[in-house]
């Protein structure tokens, strides 16, 4: 593969033994403009048979959990683990998800894997990390989102008398897993800058990088840590505030007052404009003390409103007064954001088995000099060992 | 480490541009932070406050619902600790004086990137927009952290976690079937935005690395939520199974790959919960052996896989019966210890306090930086053998005091006296 000049990654060959855990990691390298190879077993890797799949029949090449995180990357098959440390030596960078007894066991551990290609960086990504008491402990991402503190965090909220009937909620789509993808690209990308800084070379600087999937998970509830050291009480899990719309759909409502007083001025004299204030038109409420004490007004009014507007009126009305709402969307009803397709967010790539093309999330952010590469379906199982042979392994 | 050597300035504020530069900052970058005192960062004054020594804090919850009044000190502020640490400093320089100006520039002159989150246009307006900024240094990396971006139809729009959020898709993958979704409690969006980030200032410095090329990165919180959604679109698109339907969202049931059991289940104790999960038969004999094998586990219907998950409701149940008045943490480790995946639900005090595997991973590190602390502070969450990260940074220190290192780094990077910058604070320049 030629790489993209245009691309921050281009030219840095990636060699990828990832399970479903860690997929997306690659995938945001490849975006980068990597040339990210996924070295699989010959019957495929593990991602290949989770669902949903084309049609809702299985098979190596439907499984659309494997096409949404490894588009734009290659497939090699190996025989065997000799010929993925043959692919090694030609690699900048190895991501896997092998457990420190597996790596061992297959002769893959970073000493071997470096010792083959001295400076090369190896990404580990891992439900507990390399060591602890709990290394050797099982993980899905449910494991991981209660662990990490997500779920504690999040569900409905008690009964009138203070007690859950409904058991904390983790979000579906493998979150925790995917922010541990996420820092296993950033720290691969600081390993890449540390490598070719410009300071004077003291040999190959090469490195291993260990990512814990549970400390990934544990970093990242926000204000829920803080609050439990400032306050000595941890967050009882509730949700956010929400109006009903006319139309049945719900919208996200802040009203973010800790801002300052302009917030709630410029909410006032939209709600007046519409008809709906009521008390709130009364000068008291201008101080917060006030308002924190009757909130019930606020929403009463804030209801009235929702009342008269479709879920996309009511969303866009409270932007016009620059609050921070959002109309709740299911995340196929995203495609159709008008504001996202001005950006040139979706992309439309080739689909394994289909003579068509599907649109996949594109570019993460909007870059005016670095090109962000969306051109290659994911890949058929081995559907370029010929290829990748002659571009990594040729004399 | 990674990034020693590298100068970021930084005019990020809230939650979703600081969790970039909090990053980079771990990775030894010299992040400065540009503050105001007339207008702190809002995470400074806001509620959770850290106690004084000794004292007890307050709470998020409905203090929220004020604007905080000036009272509180901005060195107290407790969000500002969760974004802040990566040995970031703070100087306040007023951008709108004609010489606080000429400072910023010439702090852009000897920084590698500018980091911002303002509303798009707000930096054009003080007079540092990206075509200043490339004029006075041509390979300057510029990464603006907004909401919706700087172009596009809706780049007015503001938001906040929450709001992106609901609009990715992100909010209805938390929720019970058949009801509205319950969502997040918290801005997981300002991590990934941030997390985006840091890959946008990265890639900006590999880019530079080959072409010589500075650029403008321009990051929303939208894009980075897109992909998180996993198959859902292709799903919806390739087998027309519409996300919204009465049987979506799933709860904490997951069908791709099938796990059952799996979920949620009430333990000892008023509130406590422990997760299951189990995709394989080996983990299910597992759980039967380890639970002494009750009567009910030889129901037919819970012969297979397939057949579990189809009568998921009736094994939950069951299993919540095993669970029921059993300690979380003995449930985990016995189960864990017979190869079945399970957790314990922790909150934010079982993380700080009973989960050994964050204890001896040094997950949590103390930090004080002279008025508050020593508070247990997170970084990033991984390890590099060569280039360690560091949670306090270079300078290996707590999140910085509101304009507690102004005369330090006038004096260091632009060469000011002590006495030069005195003059510049009776002034008001460094407000």
């Amino acid at each position: 593969m030629t790489a993209p000049d245009g691309a921050a990654l281009g030219g840095v060959r990636v060699l990828e033994l990832t399970d479903e855990s860690a997929d997306y990691c690659g995938r945001l390298l490849a975006g980068l403009g990597a040339d990210v190879v996924k070295a699989e077993p010959p019957g495929g890797s593990a991602a290949r048979s989770v669902g949903p799949f084309l049609d809702d029949r299985p098979g190596s090449d439907r499984s659309l959990a494997f096409w949404a995180d490894n588009v734009g990357k290659r497939s090699i098959v190996v025989e065997d683990d000799e010929e993925v440390l043959t692919l090694a030596t030609a690699a900048d960078v190895v991501v896997h998800t092998l457990r420190p007894a597996e790596a061992a066991a297959r002769g893959l551990t970073y000493e071997e894997l470096s010792g083959r290609r001295p400076g090369l960086i190896v990404c580990a990504v891992t439900p507990f990390g390399q060591d602890g008491p709990w290394a050797d402990y099982l993980a899905d991402d449910l494991v991981l989102m209660a662990l990490g503190g997500s779920m504690a965090g999040c569900g409905y909220g008690p009964g009138p008398d203070g007690t859950y009937d409904t058991a904390p909620l983790a979000a579906l789509g493998d979150q925790a897993w995917r922010t541990a993808s996420t820092y296993a690209a950033i720290a691969v990308l600081a390993a890449l800058v540390w490598r070719d800084g410009s300071e004077s070379k003291t040999g190959p600087r090469g490195q291993f990088i260990d990512v814990s999937g549970h400390e990934c998970s544990a970093s990242m509830t926000e204000w829920h840590l803080m609050t439990y050291l400032c306050s000595g009480e941890p967050y009882r899990r509730g949700p956010h505030p929400t109006l009903t719309a006319g139309d049945g759909r719900l919208v996200a409502a802040l009203t973010p007052d800790f801002l300052g007083p302009h917030v709630f001025r410029r909410m006032l004299e939209m709600l007046e404009a519409e008809d709906v204030a009521g008390a709130l038109s009364d000068p008291a409420f201008a101080d917060p003390g006030h308002r924190a004490e009757n909130y019930g007004e606020v929403w009463r009014a804030l209801k009235r409103l929702a009342q008269k507007h479709t879920a996309e009126e009511l969303y866009r009305l409270g932007q016009s007064a620059g609050l921070p709402w959002g109309v709740i969307r299911a995340p196929d009803e995203v495609l159709a954001d008008a504001h996202l397709a001005a950006r040139g967010h979706f992309v439309d790539v080739g689909a394994p088995l289909l003579d068509r093309t599907v649109p996949y999330p594109g570019a993460p952010f909007v870059a005016s000099r670095s090109t962000w590469v969306m051109d290659r379906p994911p890949p058929r199982l081995g559907e370029h060992d010929d290829e990748v042979r002659a571009d990594w392994c040729a004399p | 480490m990674a990034l020693t050597g590298l100068r970021i300035l930084d005019f990020t504020r809230l939650g979703f541009g600081a969790q970039a530069t909090l990053i980079c900052g771990c990775l030894g970058a010299d992040v400065i932070r540009v503050e105001s005192t007339r207008h702190p960062d809002p995470i400074r004054v806001m509620p959770p406050f850290v106690p004084e020594p000794g004292g007890r804090g307050e709470g998020f919850g409905a203090a929220t619902l004020a604007h905080a009044t000036g009272a509180a000190s901005a060195n107290r502020g407790g969000i500002f600790y969760k974004y802040n640490t990566g040995g970031k400093r703070s100087i306040t320089v007023d951008a709108r004086h004609p010489k606080g100006l000429g400072l910023l520039k010439d702090l852009v002159s000897v920084s590698d990137v500018v980091t911002e989150s303002f509303a798009a246009g707000t930096l054009e307006r003080w007079g540092l927009g990206y075509d200043v900024l490339r004029e006075i240094r041509p390979e300057i990396i510029y990464v603006s952290m907004c909401g919706f971006g700087h172009t596009g139809p809706d780049s007015s729009h503001v938001t906040m976690g929450p709001t992106a959020q609901a609009l990715t898709g992100l909010t209805f993958l938390v929720g019970l079937p058949d009801r509205a979704p319950a969502g997040w409690s918290f801005s997981y969006l300002d991590h990934v935005g941030g997390y985006l980030g840091a890959v946008a200032i990265l890639a900006g410095l590999l880019h530079r690395r080959k072409t010589g090329e500075g650029q403008h990165l321009d990051v929303s919180q939208l894009e980075p939520a897109t992909a998180l959604s996993g198959a859902l679109l292709l799903d919806s698109i390739l087998n027309n199974r519409p996300n919204r339907r009465p049987d979506f969202p799933t709860g904490n049931r997951r069908r791709y790959p099938p796990t059952a059991p799996g979920g949620a289940y009430r333990a000892a104790g008023s509130d406590n919960w422990v997760v299951i999960s189990c995709r394989t038969e080996a983990q299910w004999e597992a759980l039967v052996a380890v639970m002494g094998r009750p009567p009910w586990t030889a129901d037919p219907r819970f012969g297979s896989l397939a057949g579990r998950f189809e009568h998921a409701d009736k094994l939950d149940e069951l299993i919540g019966t095993w669970t029921a008045g059993r300690d979380r943490y003995e449930v985990m480790d016995i189960l864990q210890g017979a190869g079945v995946p399970a957790g314990v639900v922790q909150d934010a005090a079982d993380r700080l306090e009973r989960d050994p595997q964050l204890a001896a991973r040094g997950h949590f590190t103390p930090l004080s930086n002279g008025e508050v602390g020593p508070l247990p502070l997170e970084g990033v969450p991984f390890r590099m053998s060569a280039t360690p990260p560091r949670t306090g940074g270079f300078i290996d220190r707590g999140p910085p005091l509101l304009g507690g290192d102004t005369t330090d780094v006038l004096g260091e990077l632009l060469g000011l006296s002590a006495g030069e910058v005195g003059a510049l604070a009776e002034e008001g320049v460094l407000s």
